[in-house]
């Protein structure tokens, strides 16, 4: 399931993984803004960002075949996007269409592929106190924290509910498998409100003032 | 849906930004101020159910699937602004663990489905709901504003991918999101409604009452007629925005594809509302023509909607044959 991809960080600590959450928040946004705002055509300036990106994830110690391959997928996608709308942008008329949307796939790559590499050196809760140190409301970063905290669980609730409705039926109709998932989505969506409760209630007999508190 | 970076003018992406902030900032305000120390658990917990049921995957036909996007989901159970701050916090998490939706593009994201998704999808869900009543109306209603959300939130993204160019473009990308999303707004109407009912079915105290359960504490006391008049007028500032706010960039190059025409000399006679009927193979896409496409957006639209209601109100009769229990919480209700 997708949810893996939460669970793959942090294990193998090389020297980016150890540096200030802040500054490599702020860099990947930096740097995705800079990618962004790049004119098109500029293929010095994207070759200079991307030499940096291909510099960080060397240091990084990145798995470069799941990076690219988590790519390769979105490629597809964003190329679609950016030939639906770049016959529309003015740039068009001084660099012709295959440009255009070259640039707009490059770009596009660049600041993904940044975005994965923030993932991949960065555990969410170091990201989570960046963010917090860096200004961001504390009741999102809390909410953000506890969501983390329980997608693990609901989708582990969400594995069991759906083996168990796999063992009890013989086949899988179209209409009949629209109510058994709306069937299963709406018990699961039972059961998180309950199990909101529940969670509150222990929180709050645990003196719950409204933050979550870290040793850094 | 997810607008990915780089796609989006810097200028749409910097706009949207700061609307997003902006309607995020109010959103996390209200719901603090009403759940008080409940919203991280209850916020949070529901971002996680509405990230996980985004990965439960439908059968759409052969080979294809859709899933639940959520925001009218979210409303109706939690509230408008409730709602947005799950999406926004489920779009945060997309954005920053898996890549999906750019970071530039993430207050654009958050226009169209959170702002859009749950604000405006709760201010077309509760004229109507109240309009038909009972817990038919809240089904019904639920069905109509999924379907007519993920239109609108296409719409809107067609507003801001063609803000820098001409207006023949907005409506050629807005033609192609409206076809696509027609159906995958079928979908979000069958799943929202089914998810629904059976929440009604199981649980109505849940959404049954007017106020949403997460939000009792404080709008307990209020006049329920005037309660959702701020919603509904939120929503139509969310739309107002989006068209106010990013109309002056459409203006600002009148004629993006009338220059480029001229620049390599195709469009020399022809008037900028044309169609270019023209036999390059760089310049034309090769698409079906632009009117049939809008007629057939048209036609979606339309059927669309008629099927939507048609099949909602199959699916509320089960709350009419359920019986005199169905009928005393309705007048509890109103």
């Amino acid at each position: 399931m997708r949810l893996e991809a939460l669970d793959d960080r942090g294990e193998r600590a090389g020297p980016v993984h150890r540096l200030d959450a802040r500054s490599k928040l702020l860099f990947a946004v930096a740097f995705v803004i800079a990618v962004v705002a790049t004119p098109i055509g500029q293929w010095r300036i994207l070759g200079c960002l991307g030499f940096l990106l291909a510099l960080l994830v060397g240091i990084s110690g990145a798995s470069v075949r799941s990076l690219l391959l988590r790519w390769a997928g979105f490629a597809v996608l964003v190329s679609l996007l950016a030939v639906m709308v770049a016959p529309g942008l003015p740039a068009r008329a001084q660099h012709g269409l295959g440009t255009v949307i070259l640039s707009i796939v490059a770009k596009n790559s660049l600041a993904f592929l940044m975005m994965l590499v923030l993932a991949k050196v960065t555990s969410w809760r170091d990201l989570l106190q960046a963010m917090l140190r860096l200004g961001v409301p504390r009741v999102l970063v809390a909410t953000l924290q506890f969501m983390e905290r329980y997608l693990h669980v609901l989708g582990d609730e969400l594995a069991r509910m759906s083996l168990a409705r796999r063992a009890r039926s013989f086949r899988r109709g179209s209409i009949l498998s629209w109510r058994l998932l709306t069937g299963m989505l709406g018990m699961l969506l039972l059961r998180s409100f309950d199990r909101a409760e529940r969670v509150h209630s222990a929180m709050i007999a645990r003196g719950w003032d409204g933050t979550f508190h870290s040793l850094d | 849906m997810h607008i990915p970076d780089a796609v989006l003018d810097p200028r749409v992406a910097a706009i949207t930004g700061v609307m997003g902030a902006a309607g995020l900032y109010y959103g996390l305000k209200a719901v603090e101020g009403q759940l008080k120390e409940r919203t991280t658990s209850l916020m949070g917990m529901m971002s996680a159910f509405i990230f996980a049921a985004q990965m439960v995957n439908f059968p759409v036909g052969p080979g294809v699937s859709g899933h639940l996007l959520g925001g009218v989901l979210a409303g109706v159970m939690l509230g408008p602004w409730a709602g947005a701050v799950v999406i926004a916090a489920v779009l945060i998490v997309q954005c920053f663990l898996f890549g999906d939706g750019g970071l530039t593009a993430l207050g654009a994201n958050f226009v169209n489905m959170g702002l859009i998704g749950s604000v405006v999808g709760y201010a077309i869900h509760a004229p109507i709901r109240r309009w038909i009543g009972g817990q038919r109306g809240i089904l019904i209603a639920a069905m109509i504003a999924a379907w007519f959300t993920v239109l609108l939130a296409a719409g809107a993204c067609a507003v801001e991918l063609s803000a820098s160019g001409h207006r023949q473009d907005f409506f050629r990308i807005l033609s192609w999101m409206a076809l696509v999303h027609a159906v995958i707004g079928l979908g979000e109407a069958m799943i929202t409604g089914l998810v629904v009912r059976f929440i009604l079915l199981t649980r109505p105290d849940l959404i049954d009452q007017d106020p949403p359960r997460g939000l009792e504490p404080v709008v307990a006391g209020g006049n329920p007629s005037r309660r959702w008049l701020p919603t509904i007028l939120s929503g139509l500032g969310v739309a107002l925005g989006v068209a106010v706010f990013l109309s002056p960039l459409a203006s600002e190059l009148p004629d993006g594809l009338e220059f480029v025409g001229q620049k390599i000399g195709v469009l020399a006679d022809g008037s900028p509302s044309s169609p270019i009927p023209v036999p390059m193979p760089d310049y034309q896409l090769p698409l079906p023509r632009l009117e049939h496409v809008k007629a057939a957006t048209a036609v979606a639209g339309l059927v669309g909607t008629l099927v939507v209601f048609a099949v909602s109100w199959g699916l509320g009769r089960a709350f009419v044959t359920a019986g005199p229990r169905s009928e005393r919480v309705t007048t509890d209700a109103a």
